[in-house]
């Protein structure tokens, strides 16, 4: 903790909440590990029980992955045909790349989540682009047209790791008024620890999982 | 003294004690008090409902109306907000220039929007920032009572800041350049004052904050607003009016064209330009709470005047056995004081007459611009003194911040006491001093 400051969890935290997990993760090891490796094994020693998320994105780091693998053409191509996007858990760095490949499709965010958030903040980085719908009322834009993305964590045989808002949306009724239910799995590595915020969802609740097999 | 010189002051009392004990109950107990002024002048002859609506300053009502709507035009070209993160990111993280940073950028701001709205947009990404680096409670409450002071001095800065300087205005007490002239560099020393004070008092000593961690701060920071970009299709037409409005506050002569009718009409033109989102603002954003607290305060003030208590006060004070510039630092003082307890719209209101009075006999800058600051040394008092303080209390609970040690931190009454006391005496002594100035000078 030495080199690293006692509020380092309390930003963690802060930026997992409006940046999402995995892009905190990666913001958070790409600016530690300008001053070297070590910094980086400190802080999955010091955070990694807590969040999962980043224990795994630091051991990419110290593996030699130097970036997040954002691979959009798999998702855009899952998500063809849509006129309504509707992504269920935030990952920025993510959302941010998809969007220029969602041309004519308009995306909403479900505006919940474990973290406080300030989803007035989240929301103006995309000018209008993506809008916010809460729980109570995601279900006017079911429709044929209208997709749901949900945002994975790594993979575990037949299972994979999400936010808990998934087990609030997804439901026998929900899930055939959408036209597909696309899982994409944004941190394309393998969990060591506890999936801590997350749970687990069967790979076949998708209709598509865009990741590694 | 008469009944009616007894029933209504005590009513307005009253009524003003418990707004500031039930502040959740504010604008019932007003209009109540409002209401009940009215049957009591009315029932004793003293005067009707309707000569008590004839005395409000309507003026100053449209403008305070229009100006906040001015406000809510800027809040959507986002200009603020990124003033903001320009200054979290200048302040390179560090806990002493942030303070100074934002007290700044906080004093520049409110004088151009009302005190709320620079409020809320700025202390989220004040907040944000606190959030990441983990501060102590110390720190905390200094950096929000700073900041939170700053928006007052601001606001008491220009003629649009606030509502004691936009009723001057509107009453055609001062003139809009007067003014400006006249109260900016008291305000600006003021702030200035208070933060070689604040050099002294340390409030950073209490954070430890390694320079990666400071890296990481801000590199959230960049995130979280990293696509913020200001709208110049909106920007631009609303800075050239403003630009017009303020121009043509400063050479329109008041005789010719009153300042609340510029006002009105700029901001009518702002509002034309995007119709849509105009008329959207003035069915939904309109500060009816402000509207209606101000109105009833009005009204009870004037059934006051009305009783003829103000020109037994104005005597009392032309009979004190000191000189008139004697009396007036009196006034500053018995002004600071009241706006403490009172808070500024109703000492503003209530004071006025007085201060009128003293202007026919000592020149009048020194008593309204001196009015000007007591008020907002008062309203510094204390966290419950101006409306912004509860404002900034309910966003610091909401942005649930900690020390390193994961404690909850907070900014309540007792947090602010000792940065109010501090910066109560500093303003409160800029203004007694500014007064004696001018009047020497005279």
């Amino acid at each position: 903790m030495s080199q690293l400051g006692p509020g380092l969890e309390q930003a963690f935290h802060v930026a997992a909440g409006e940046l999402g997990m995995c892009s905190a993760a990666w913001l958070f090891v790409r600016e530690l590990g300008k001053d070297g490796d070590a910094l980086v094994a400190e802080l999955r020693d010091v955070l990694g029980r807590s969040y999962p998320v980043l224990d795994a994105v630091a051991t990419c780091w110290l593996e030699g992955r130097r970036a997040a693998s954002i691979d959009v053409s798999a998702v855009s191509a899952a998500c063809a045909g849509a006129s309504q996007l509707l992504a269920i858990g935030l990952e920025t760095s993510f959302l941010d790349a998809l969007l220029p490949r969602l041309e004519g499709v308009a995306v909403w965010l479900l505006t919940q989540s474990a973290f406080s958030v300030d989803w007035d903040r989240v929301l103006a980085n995309y000018q209008g682009r993506v809008r916010g719908v809460d729980l109570a009322s995601f279900q006017r834009l079911a429709g044929r047209r209208s997709t749901l993305l949900v945002m994975t964590y790594g993979r575990r045989g037949e299972l994979t790791f999400t936010s808990p808002e998934w087990l609030r949306v997804v439901g026998s009724d929900v899930r055939t008024q959408f036209r597909a239910v696309v899982g994409w799995d944004v941190l394309d590595a393998p969990m060591q620890v506890y999936p801590r915020w997350l749970v687990e969802a069967p790979c076949a609740d998708f209709s598509q999982y865009v990741g590694a097999p | 003294m008469s009944s009616p010189q007894l029933v209504l002051p005590a009513l307005l009392v009253v009524t003003l004690v418990a707004q500031a004990l039930r502040p959740g109950w504010r604008l019932l107990i007003v209009t109540a008090g409002a209401a009940l002024s009215c049957a009591v002048a009315t029932l004793t002859g003293t005067a009707s409902t309707t000569a008590l609506f004839a005395d409000v300053p309507w003026d100053v009502i449209v403008m305070l109306v229009a100006l906040g709507l001015m406000s809510q035009i800027f809040v959507a070209t986002r200009v603020f907000g990124m003033l903001a993160v320009a200054s979290a990111r200048r302040s390179g993280g560090r806990p002493r220039t942030l303070v100074v940073l934002f007290a700044l950028v906080m004093y520049g701001v409110s004088g151009l929007v009302n005190n709320l709205t620079a409020l809320l947009l700025v202390l989220p990404v004040l907040l944000i920032l606190l959030r990441l680096m983990a501060v102590s409670q110390r720190y905390v409450s200094w950096t929000l009572g700073i900041v939170l002071v700053a928006c007052n001095l601001g606001g008491a800065a220009t003629p649009i800041g606030d509502f004691p300087a936009i009723l001057l205005l509107g009453r055609g007490s001062m003139t809009f350049p007067g003014y400006l002239t006249a109260a900016a560099p008291p305000t600006l020393l003021a702030l200035l004052l208070i933060l070689a004070v604040l050099a002294l008092v340390r409030p950073e000593r209490t954070v430890q904050q390694s320079a990666v961690a400071r890296r990481l701060s801000l590199a959230v920071v960049a995130a979280l607003y990293r696509n913020t970009r200001l709208d110049w299709r909106l920007f631009g037409p609303i800075s050239a009016l403003m630009l017009a409005m303020l121009v043509a506050w400063m050479v329109v002569p008041a005789q010719r064209m009153g300042p609340e009718l510029i006002c009105w009409l700029g901001v009518g033109l702002a509002l034309a330009l995007r119709p849509r989102a105009g008329e959207q603002l003035l069915r939904s954003r309109v500060d009816v709470e402000a509207v209606l607290f101000l109105l009833s305060l009005f009204v009870m003030v004037a059934a006051v005047r009305r009783s003829g208590l103000f020109e037994q006060l104005i005597r009392g004070l032309e009979g004190l056995p000191i000189g008139a510039g004697g009396q007036l630092l009196v006034f500053l003082l018995l002004a600071g004081v009241l706006t403490g307890l009172f808070s500024a719209g109703p000492s503003m209101a209530a004071l006025l007459d007085v201060a009128e009075s003293l202007a026919q006999r000592v020149p009048p800058t020194a008593v309204y611009v001196g009015l000007a600051l007591s008020v907002c040394a008062g309203s510094s008092l204390l966290l419950t003194a101006a409306t912004s303080g509860p404002m900034a209390q309910i966003l610091v609970e909401r942005a649930e911040l900690r020390d390193p040690e994961g404690a909850r931190l907070h900014f309540g009454f007792l947090d602010f006491l000792p940065v109010g006391l501090l910066c109560f005496a500093v303003i409160q002594t800029v203004a007694l001093a500014y007064a004696l100035a001018v009047l020497v000078l005279a």
